[in-house]
């Protein structure tokens, strides 16, 4: 009985796929013009990304500088063990995703808003002074930015100055393990919003605007056309960058945090990236680092499938 | 363009105006602070507290240690080559690759697709990825620079959801014209999406402007180093690292304290002159997108 | 099915393209070939060397290669060989070098730690990377001179086994291996009629007067009247404890978890709740501590004696012009107890210029570093050229006052680094002729005579951790270490109560100190056993 099916089944699957293969090559000849200006694209992610893609497989060895990738013994899940059994896990997966989802909630409508509120300024001259104003934060080193925020903190700088002639108490805002989400996320809003907000505005831009002229003489005001035209017209925008921004979830980079941090705010302030960056990179244990990531790469890819197929049901907006 | 406003709209707008110059204020005060504490005396500079409108003790020694570094030059001219370089690149491919994947019915894009969001999430790290541009020739050279970010998958998935906005009906009418896939790219999708690729080019360049790190770990000839690493160099020269237990660290005389806000000012202000020019371009780039019909 | 089909149709492209990237892989990665290369021994006369180094960060801001410096021409020009300096980014040499020793080209010498090669300077030797120099020690009659002469050094240059790792910097002085200690403020002792502090209680004595007293005279108590950070050394040291390892009578020991740590953090404690110690003591940068230091806020700090001391009376001569640091002697708990820990580097500081298993000239190479240890060598790596760099004055090598007070008003640290590699590192000894004239001042040469009083008899020796155990020794260590900063900061400031140092200790256990402990217990004893 289940002999015959199988046959059955095979026979079937012979045949879809005859069929598939020549509907494959149809659309090869169809599309080859298509086909031949993806080459090189697909050439360079082959090379680039895929071609270094077998050095995942340190992330289960013992590696030896001199053994090499292939060469060094392999030793399981030594490192996910040791990883996921370490005295601060839960610690790291916490601030982790805490950090990350106060930056979805905060930082990234911020940008949104931005260029919401952006595009209602009627005056160009105007418009394009507080365009340029609010991206110049982008440019400047994080080194300099977090240096600039130390100063400002400092419990006799400039900020708890201002604190003290208003009557407040001087609070110690790089010291406090309390503070350091708040200052992370908003030192990120500053100088991340106007940057943010460009693709929104370039977005806004492409809207086809008879669809405001034909709002306007349906009588829809400008609170409507903005929420029905404006904001429909970036969704896609907005969840194409949402669905790229969940799979970033459980990476912060560390840079910023090993620049701002100190052991009395580990307690919040310490993530899965400082750890690693302390334990992995300085003490050049890159096992262990792969593994730790090849951990990250796995949960952020399962959040990018979940986003993904989340939003093609709902809004029909995919990444593929 | 004439319409009436209602008290309500009235209101808006100066509420909103109102906060957009309270955001410049405070975007663009630690910029003057910055400004200001560089043409500072560094030891008055030390001992100041509170809000700097203008310098205290006016001096210059800041901007000479900066220029008498050797590499501040080497470096700007190697950073604007990596910038026109590095952008002519990524543009052209990622064009490329935007195009071909926004085309519908083409049986493998969803499936290359996914593919470049796998590796989005996962790479090879550090190490094989080192021994690849190695093997390839390229370490010590510019294209160490150049080539391996040649593409950026965020991008691509952005100028790609831009030019599937572009109507159907355009290249299908181009077509019935005779209209092979590189002229309807070159000719119709590009032109229409002006303000997407405006907005690439400023990604990209910035992001060359902005990179070190592949500099960090390619290059030894110090001949080919980009400003930012020099940058960089002089910022953390300058700062006490606990992590370093070099004793001829702990032993250096500091350079100063405003030499740090000199080196930013040296290395942003070009961006700063050139940036209203190319911000005026963008915003035409944005005009002609809206003004499309 | 529908749904495999769908997986098969998604997945196809994808591993084609990874079996191509494996393909490709195959073509690329490069291994190393197992075991020591020895190379081919050539006749030729060694004319060009290329040598990896990280710059100095007070050399990065002046120069583009050490090529440039008046003594390394000076070499060039008097053995005929050209150096070409391959110098990495600034702050990330080490994974740089990492990355460097994962392929399989190497520049023919690299300075470096090595020790920190990942397993270890030993590990390095065993899979090639590096040749070790005794079976060349003929071709370098001067090197082999002072390792005989100097059986210490020679043990502090090799490895477990016996391998000569490189050519050392060597600092062969107490004076050059001392340079940071606790200074204090004299104006403000002699303006409140204190005596220099020896004992943890007059410290406290004078710290309490400092606060209460304004000697800054500004009419606010804003006296800061010590900065120092977490487990100082010259506080902990206090108790008869070191910040970390340490040893007594060959028995290895770990400072944070001994009794009198608690005591030390009592002291701390105390200091900070009645505001004598810096609030921001965890976390002071670099302009933070400059700043409060020039604001004359602060009465006393451990700092060195170039960056430190030197800069600091240089910054406020015209400022405050009673403003005077002098060195305390390191803190102890009774009068006329001898300080047992203090800052010291070791002679062989542990950077080595190793020969790499691609260089092709091995024996050419020792000849040539050879020269850097001669009387000749040591002359110009030290002082530079006669005439230019220095003069000499009674058989004494003076620099010269374009050194000394450079006329484009580099400051003395970096104008000696375009001159001369004494106040660097390489392959050389350090003379101590050299911290005479850097560190000139009265209170400079004090600090080093006072500062050099620690016996550091239990200060553990340039051991290493046994290759096998090095990546769990790191793993565990690394645990330690984040726990052991974040409660000893706790307990300093009092958020967690010091009733709970036991718990501390238990937990740090718990994460494997022991284990710690018993490898760098077998690290001592292997190297006793040198």
């Amino acid at each position: 009985m289940p002999n015959v099916q199988g046959n059955i089944v095979k026979t079937a699957t012979g045949n879809q796929a005859d069929k598939k293969w020549s509907m494959i090559k149809r659309d090869i000849i169809r599309n080859r013009y298509i086909y031949l200006i993806l080459l090189p694209v697909i050439a360079y992610y082959i090379v680039f990304h895929y071609g270094p893609m077998y050095g995942l497989q340190i992330a289960f060895k013992d590696y030896g500088l001199a053994d090499g990738i292939w060469g060094s013994p392999w030793v399981g899940f030594d490192h996910f063990k040791s990883f996921f059994g370490n005295f601060y896990f839960w610690r790291l997966i916490r601030n982790t995703l805490l950090i990350n989802i106060y930056e979805l909630l905060f930082a990234f409508p911020a940008s949104i808003i931005l260029a919401l509120l952006l595009n209602e300024i009627r005056k160009g001259f105007f418009k394009r002074i507080v365009q340029t104003i609010s991206y110049l934060p982008h440019f400047i080193s994080i080194v300099v930015v977090v240096g600039m925020m130390i100063d400002f903190f400092a419990r006799d700088g400039l900020i708890n100055n201002l604190l003290l002639m208003i009557g407040l108490q001087p609070i110690a805002f790089m010291q406090e393990p309390a503070w350091f989400r708040f200052m992370y996320i908003s030192s990120g809003i500053w100088q991340g919003i106007g940057w943010g907000s460009i693709i929104y505005l370039a977005s806004i831009a492409n809207i086809d605007p008879t669809l405001y002229d034909a709002a306007r003489i349906d009588g829809a005001g400008r609170w409507k056309q903005t929420l029905h035209i404006t904001l429909t017209g970036i969704m896609p925008t907005i969840v194409i960058m949402l669905i790229l921004n969940m799979g970033s979830m459980l990476s912060v980079g560390s840079e910023k945090i090993i620049l701002m941090y100190n052991p009395i705010t580990y307690e919040t302030a310490d993530v899965i990236s400082t750890y690693v960056y302390r334990k992995g990179i300085l003490g050049a244990d890159f096992g262990y680092t792969a593994a730790v990531g090849l951990f990250n790469s796995v949960i952020s890819f399962i959040l990018i499938v979940l986003a993904n197929s989340i939003s093609k049901r709902v809004s029909e907006h995919k990444l593929w | 363009m004439l319409h009436k406003r209602s008290l309500g709209e009235w209101i808006f707008s100066g509420v909103n105006t109102c906060f957009m110059i309270l955001l410049c204020f405070v975007t663009l005060y630690p910029f003057l602070y910055v400004l200001f504490a560089s043409l500072s005396d560094p030891t008055e500079m030390a001992r100041f507290r509170g809000m700097l409108f203008y310098p205290t003790g006016f001096n210059l020694e800041a901007y000479k240690a900066v220029m008498n570094n050797p590499m501040i030059l080497t470096g700007y001219r190697n950073t604007i080559f990596y910038v026109a370089g590095g952008t002519a690149i990524n543009l052209f491919m990622t064009t490329l690759g935007a195009y071909a994947l926004s085309r519908r019915n083409v049986y493998f894009n969803n499936s290359i697709m996914f593919m470049i969001v796998i590796t989005m999430v996962f790479n090879g790290g550090l190490i094989p990825t080192f021994l690849l541009v190695n093997s390839l020739g390229m370490m010590d050279t510019p294209w160490a620079l150049l080539l391996p970010g040649a593409v950026s998958s965020f991008n691509l998935i952005i100028m790609r959801t831009a030019f599937q906005a572009v109507p159907v009906s355009l290249e299908e009418s181009a077509r019935i014209d005779g209209a092979n896939d590189w002229t309807i790219m070159s000719r119709i999708i590009v032109p229409l999406s002006m303000p997407v690729i405006a907005v690439m080019i400023l990604w990209y360049a910035v992001g060359h402007w902005n990179s070190y790190f592949s500099a960090l770990i390619y290059l030894r000839d110090r001949e080919l180093f980009p400003l930012q690493l020099v940058l960089r160099e002089i910022l953390i020269s300058n700062s006490t690292d606990s992590m370093t237990t070099d004793a001829a660290a702990s032993d250096r005389l500091d350079i100063g304290i405003t030499i740090k806000y000199a080196t930013i000012i040296i290395s942003t202000l070009p961006i700063l002159c050139l940036y209203p020019f190319l911000q005026k371009y963008f915003v035409h780039g944005a005009l002609i997108g809206a003004l499309k019909e | 099915m529908q749904m495999s089909r769908k997986i098969i149709n998604k997945l196809a492209p994808v591993l084609c393209l990874g079996l191509a990237a494996i393909a490709i892989a195959g073509c690329s990665s490069e291994e190393m070939p197992k075991g020591s290369t020895k190379s081919a021994e050539s006749t030729q006369p060694l004319s060009h060397l290329s040598y990896w180094k990280e710059m100095h960060p007070d050399a990065a801001a002046i120069m583009k290669s050490y090529g440039e410096i008046t003594a390394i021409k000076e070499i060039e020009n008097n053995t005929g060989v050209k150096i070409d300096y391959q110098h990495p980014a600034q702050g990330q040499g080490g994974e740089q070098f990492n990355l460097m020793m994962a392929s399989k080209s190497l520049p023919d010498v690299v300075e470096y730690s090595w020790n920190n090669y990942p397993g270890g300077a030993q590990k390095a030797i065993q899979d090639g990377k590096i040749i070790p120099l005794n079976d060349y020690l003929d071709h370098a009659p001067n090197f082999k001179k002072l390792l005989d002469d100097n059986p210490e050094w020679r043990r502090q240059a090799s490895t477990d086994k016996g391998d000569i790792i490189g050519f050392p910097f060597i600092r062969p002085v107490r004076k050059l291996q001392t340079h940071d200690g606790p200074v204090i403020r004299k104006d403000w002792l002699d303006k409140l009629g204190l005596p220099i502090p020896k004992t943890i209680d007059e410290w406290y004595t004078v710290l309490k007067a400092f606060k209460e007293q304004d000697p800054n005279g500004n009419g606010k108590a804003d006296e800061i009247p010590i900065m120092i950070g977490a487990g100082e050394l010259a506080f902990t040291g206090v108790f008869g404890i070191p910040n970390g390892f340490y040893h007594e009578g060959n028995t290895v020991k770990y400072g944070p978890v001994q009794p009198e740590y608690k005591q030390y953090l009592e002291a701390m404690n105390r200091w900070y709740n009645e505001g004598l110690l810096d609030k921001d003591f965890a976390a002071n940068d670099s302009k933070m501590y400059d700043a409060k230091m020039t604001g004359n806020q602060v009465g006393a700090a451990v700092m060195a004696v170039g960056g430190g001391l030197g800069r600091f009376m240089d910054l406020m001569e015209s400022k405050e012009p009673k403003f005077r640091l002098v060195a305390t002697p390191y803190p102890t708990l009774k009068s006329g107890d001898k300080p047992i820990f203090g800052q010291m580097d070791n002679q062989i500081v542990g950077i080595f210029t190793a020969i790499t298993g691609s260089n092709k000239h091995v024996a050419e190479t020792v000849k040539f570093f050879d020269y850097f240890y001669s009387e000749e060598g040591r002359m110009i790596l030290n002082f530079g050229k006669e005439g230019v760099s220095y003069t000499m004055d009674n058989g004494f090598p003076k620099y010269t006052d374009s050194v000394m007070h450079n006329p484009d008003g580099l400051p003395l640290a970096q104008s000696l680094k375009q001159h001369v590699l004494s106040a660097d590192s390489g392959p050389f000894l350090q003379d101590e002729r050299y911290i005479e004239q850097y560190a000139a001042r009265p209170e400079q040469q004090e600090a080093l005579t006072v500062w050099a009083e620690p016996s550091n008899e239990k200060r553990m020796p340039p051991i290493t951790i046994a290759r096998e155990d090095n990546s769990r020794y790191a793993s565990i260590m690394n645990d330690i270490d984040t726990y052991k900063n974040e409660m000893i900061v706790k307990f300093i400031m009092g958020a967690e109560s010091l009733n709970k140092f036991d718990e501390y200790v238990a937990t740090m256990k718990s994460m494997g100190l022991d284990e710690a402990i018993q490898m760098q217990q077998s690290g001592l004893e292997r190297y006793n056993n040198r």
